[in-house]
């Protein structure tokens, strides 16, 4: 059984703004969400930069409960969620519970938490064996990782399949995908989808800079975040959420719903080479790719728009650069192909379902956001990657991309073309 | 429209490493016998907390079968995990790496506590020494999805890679999702979970869970069903399948060992027992129908058993909401009182029990359980032959989810 | 003034301890032009070593040292390194 899923909701928790339209205003701008780190004090570390959230979750009317306990990315998940589901128009109450599902990912879950609590029972990392009577309460919401999709579930009432995806930094993506299966195959007729992450901590931000895999321009935060530029130096830390709601398609219709555009095709492959490396063909992403297309039957000079992984690292810039040529051949020098990474960030787990977000949005407007802070090309690094401004264009077919620790490569296509091509 | 019939996921190896086993078959003659192994925790750092019972797994050399540049940059927890997946990859005759075909093979892990040891020691380095002291291998141990990447990269397998992070029933859910794949035209996903959530502040973090049991005495920590159930004992290790396409696995002379046929996925609410009966009742009616299975075909039943007397009688009333009249005749049992529970890893455990039970023909015991108080035909002190074609194995979450998974015997093709 | 110096036989060690790698000191001075990739040293590997050193000798190291592809070039570059206590 294979099943048309329609995209009828989006909510979004991103640096520079909480929801879709302060998230677009963001993007449509050129503008950076960068800045200096003010949610710990980062002294003596390498990079003290990120693309930080002004969230307050007093502002989102959420159950005292969550509001006081639940971590940080659970909250942005719970607003996100909210948004999405009364954007799509869906009455929860009114749906069979057994038929809506819940696919939420994270890379670190809980782990901002985990640390605070850490520093508690080890009297500031001195003892091995831990006092426990020091620890917070409700520490092991922070433990298990299904505390995301458990808390979500909970606030809508799902009580179809509820899973937690954590692929690293294809998070996001593989949780679009995994609910994209689960309708198209009949699991669910509804899944509220997308991922979270505040990854902003002292533990996460040291172990990025070990392996200097982080921006150390902590002069220029702003302008930090330089994807596919020859003259970038590492990703710029972020955080936030962003939830679909996927649907059914004549589900939706039957309700009237509006539709954003259909989920074409998903697929997600293991480069089995490096668990932080990327070889420079990009063999394993293209595959992704050209799978997500024949999915959809889509010619791939049908594609109008990549967003990119676009970390700004020196590898992945070239690694995706080599897999979307190999994928769209000559038609990727025609192919837009920009990282919204210049401007908020990389939010580990989340950002996939971010990057899903802003192509839905992008489809929505008919406009392609820009790759920010973009100034000096790299030879090797040749496509069109929209430098700094966005730009109005046809958008029919869109592929978001991603790669993660693990050798992870991902790809969602999005379409709103509505039938077969090829 | 094809007329050919729809592929068939089936398993080919199994790879374990468990409290009470080393090896696939070690671990199914400890549970044919029903041996008890729960004990108390000898882990440096946990003699202080008041978490003192678990299922240990002792005697585990990682470097037998894993190479010192993979076992420095990874916790535990990946240790156990690669190290099944290996012995998994030999027992379905699949090369230890680099297949001819590595886009035909995917790895899928459930994940429930991630590298707590690994993660707390390079905590310990940044709170107690500063930034510069934690290592490079930080960011790939700590994380969930840390096992199903080096096993990817360490045998070479380029196919669909995933990482369920959803407690115990997580590790039903990661086996359907394998079992999806290759439906959907994988060759073979290396499958399952091994967990280590031993470590002293991974201990710590799950004292909150209302469920623990803390009881001192390792015969009377983990009895579920009975009037003394107080809650579950943890557990380290796990398993990994290979579940692979039927007549890819026909056309290379592996044995077909079970056929990975339907699951049910529910979610009713952290710690609300009560309501899981409903929905653990409708994981398993979602399963057999899935797998064109009639209840009465149901030949034995692995139950989640967690312990706590309000989600025992969930379980029971469950099982007989969903299989009807047969609920009071099929044998049901619950070889993880002997271990513990492993998390993730426990339901895959659980599987790979009901995969050799078919296989044997032969229910393993219910160890530490002697007199029930639910209407349920457990199997207790020993094991019972039974001519087995079908097994229903069940899980839930601690957050709230229910999955049942419907094994058949592999030899035979009625299906 | 440091006037500490790496010996092949503390990369070997370095080696074992921060990347899991056994490579024999006497092999790495025989063949100090072998590349680490060949000797089953990747980035990250590298990366602790360097960590390990600068931690040790409490120096920062340049960022040229993680880009050594060669036992003798890292060898001659940490000590050059810690010579000049740059």
């Amino acid at each position: 059984m294979t099943r048309r899923v329609a995209v009828t909701g989006i909510g979004v928790v991103a640096p520079g703004g909480t929801g879709a339209k302060a998230f677009w205003d963001l993007l449509a701008a050129g503008r950076t969400a960068t800045r200096g780190i003010t949610l710990f004090d980062p002294v003596g570390l390498r990079s003290r930069i990120a693309a930080e959230c002004d969230f307050d979750p007093a502002d989102h009317g959420l159950d005292p409960d969550l509001s006081r306990h639940a971590d940080r990315y659970i909250q942005f998940a719970v607003v996100a969620a909210g948004e999405a589901v009364r954007d799509s128009g869906l009455d929860t109450d009114a749906e069979d519970p057994w038929r809506v599902a819940v696919s939420l990912g994270s890379a670190v879950g809980g782990t901002t938490r985990l640390e605070h609590d850490y520093v508690l029972v080890s009297e500031g990392g001195r003892r091995w064996d831990v006092d426990h009577r020091a620890a917070g309460p409700k520490l092991h919401m922070a433990f298990s990782p299904s505390t995301l999709s458990s808390v979500v579930a909970e606030q809508f009432g799902a009580r179809g399949p509820v899973q937690t995806v954590s692929t690293g930094c294809t998070s996001g993506l593989d949780a679009v995908g995994y609910a994209f299966h689960t309708i198209a195959e009949g699991r669910a007729d509804v899944c509220i989808s997308g991922a979270s992450d505040s990854p902003i901590s002292p533990i996460t931000m040291a172990c990025f800079d070990a392996i200097k895999a982080t921006s150390p321009d902590n002069d220029d935060p702003e302008h930090a975040s330089r994807p596919f530029d020859n003259n970038r130096n590492g990703f710029v830390m972020g955080e936030g959420a962003a939830v679909l709601v996927l649907e059914e398609y004549e589900h939706a219709r039957a309700r009237g719903a509006h539709i954003y555009c259909e989920i074409g095709g998903y697929a997600t492959f293991g480069n089995a080479y490096h668990m932080t490396g990327l070889t420079g063909e990009g063999l394993e992403m293209s595959r992704a790719i050209d799978s997500t297309l024949d999915q959809a039957r889509l010619d791939p000079t049908l594609i109008d728009y990549v967003n990119a992984h676009g970390s700004g690292t020196r590898q992945n810039d070239r690694h995706e650069t080599a897999a979307v040529k190999r994928s769209l051949g000559a038609h990727a020098y025609d192919t837009p192909m920009s990282s919204i990474k210049s401007m908020v960030g990389h939010s580990l787990g989340a950002i996939g379902a971010i990057e899903v977000a802003a192509c839905v949005l992008a489809m929505k407007h008919q406009v392609v956001p820009p790759t920010a802070n973009y100034e000096t090309p790299d030879p090797e690094c040749d496509l069109d990657y929209v430098p700094r401004t966005a730009r109005p264009r046809k958008l029919r077919n869109v592929l978001s991309v991603g790669s993660g620790f693990g050798g992870f490569q991902s790809a969602v296509l999005l379409t709103r073309s509505g039938g077969r091509t090829r | 429209m094809s007329t050919e019939r729809p592929r068939r996921a089936v398993v080919t190896g199994i790879g374990v490493i468990a409290p009470n086993g080393l090896r696939a078959d070690a671990y199914w003659k400890s549970v044919r016998e029903g041996l008890g192994v729960l004990d108390r925790i000898t882990r440096e750092g946990c003699e202080d907390l008041p978490l003192k019972v678990a299922g240990e797994v002792r005697g585990f050399d990682a470097s037998t079968l894993i190479e010192d540049r993979f076992l420095v940059q990874t916790d535990r927890f990946s240790h156990y995990t690669m190290a099944a997946a290996q012995l998994a990859l030999d027992d379905a005759g699949l090369p230890r790496e680099n297949p001819e075909e590595p886009f035909e093979i995917g790895v899928v892990t459930a994940a429930g506590s991630g590298g707590g040891e690994f993660g707390q020691r390079e905590l310990q380095k940044l709170w107690g020494q500063g930034s510069k002291f934690v290592g490079p291998y930080q960011s790939i141990a700590w994380f969930y999805a840390a096992s199903t990447g080096q096993i990817s990269i360490r045998s070479g397998l380029k196919g669909p890679c995933g990482v369920v992070a959803s407690d115990e029933a997580g590790g039903l859910d990661a086996i359907a999702h394998a079992a999806r794949g290759v439906r959907r035209g994988t060759g073979a996903v290396l499958v399952g979970a091994a967990e280590a959530p031993l470590a002293p502040y991974s201990m710590v973090c799950q004292l909150g869970y209302p469920e623990l049991s803390t009881v001192e005495d390792p015969d009377r920590a983990y009895r579920p069903f009975t009037a003394g159930a107080c809650g579950f004992v943890p557990a380290e290790g796990g398993a990994m399948l290979v579940v692979e396409d039927e007549s890819r696995a026909r056309d290379r002379g592996a044995a077909v060992r079970a056929v990975v046929a339907g699951h049910g996925a529910t979610f009713t609410g952290a710690s609300r027992w009560e309501e899981s009966r409903e929905g653990l009742a409708r994981a398993i009616r979602v399963a057999l129908d899935e797998a064109g299975c009639a209840p009465e075909e149901v030949d034995v039943v692995f139950a989640d058993a967690l312990g706590v007397p309000e989600a025992d009688r969930a379980e029971a009333l469950a099982i007989a909401d969903a299989l009807g009249a047969h609920a009071t005749r099929v044998p049901v049992t619950a070889p993880k009182t002997g271990i513990g529970r492993a998390y993730c890893g426990a339901p895959v455990l659980d599987t790979a029990a009901a995969v050799f039970a078919m296989e044997h023909g032969v229910v393993p015991p219910t160890p530490h359980v002697f007199d029930i108080c639910h209407d349920l035909d457990l199997v207790m002190s020993r094991a019972r032959p039974a001519e087995l074609r079908t097994a229903l194995v069940l899980s839930r979450g601690l957050m709230g989810s229910n999955a049942a998974l419907v094994v058949r015997r592999g030899d035979d093709s009625a299906w | 003034m440091i006037t500490t110096a790496l010996t092949f036989d503390e990369l070997s060690t370095l080696m074992k301890q921060a990347a899991g790698v056994t490579v024999d000191a006497r092999e790495l001075e025989k063949a100090p032009d072998a590349p680490f990739t060949t000797l089953g040293l990747d980035s990250l590997g590298l990366l602790g070593i360097v960590g390990e050193l600068e931690n040790r000798y409490s120096v920062a190291l340049p960022t040229d040292a993680e880009r050594c592809k060669t036992p003798a070039e890292f060898v001659g570059l940490v000590n050059n390194a810690l010579r000049t206590g740059v």
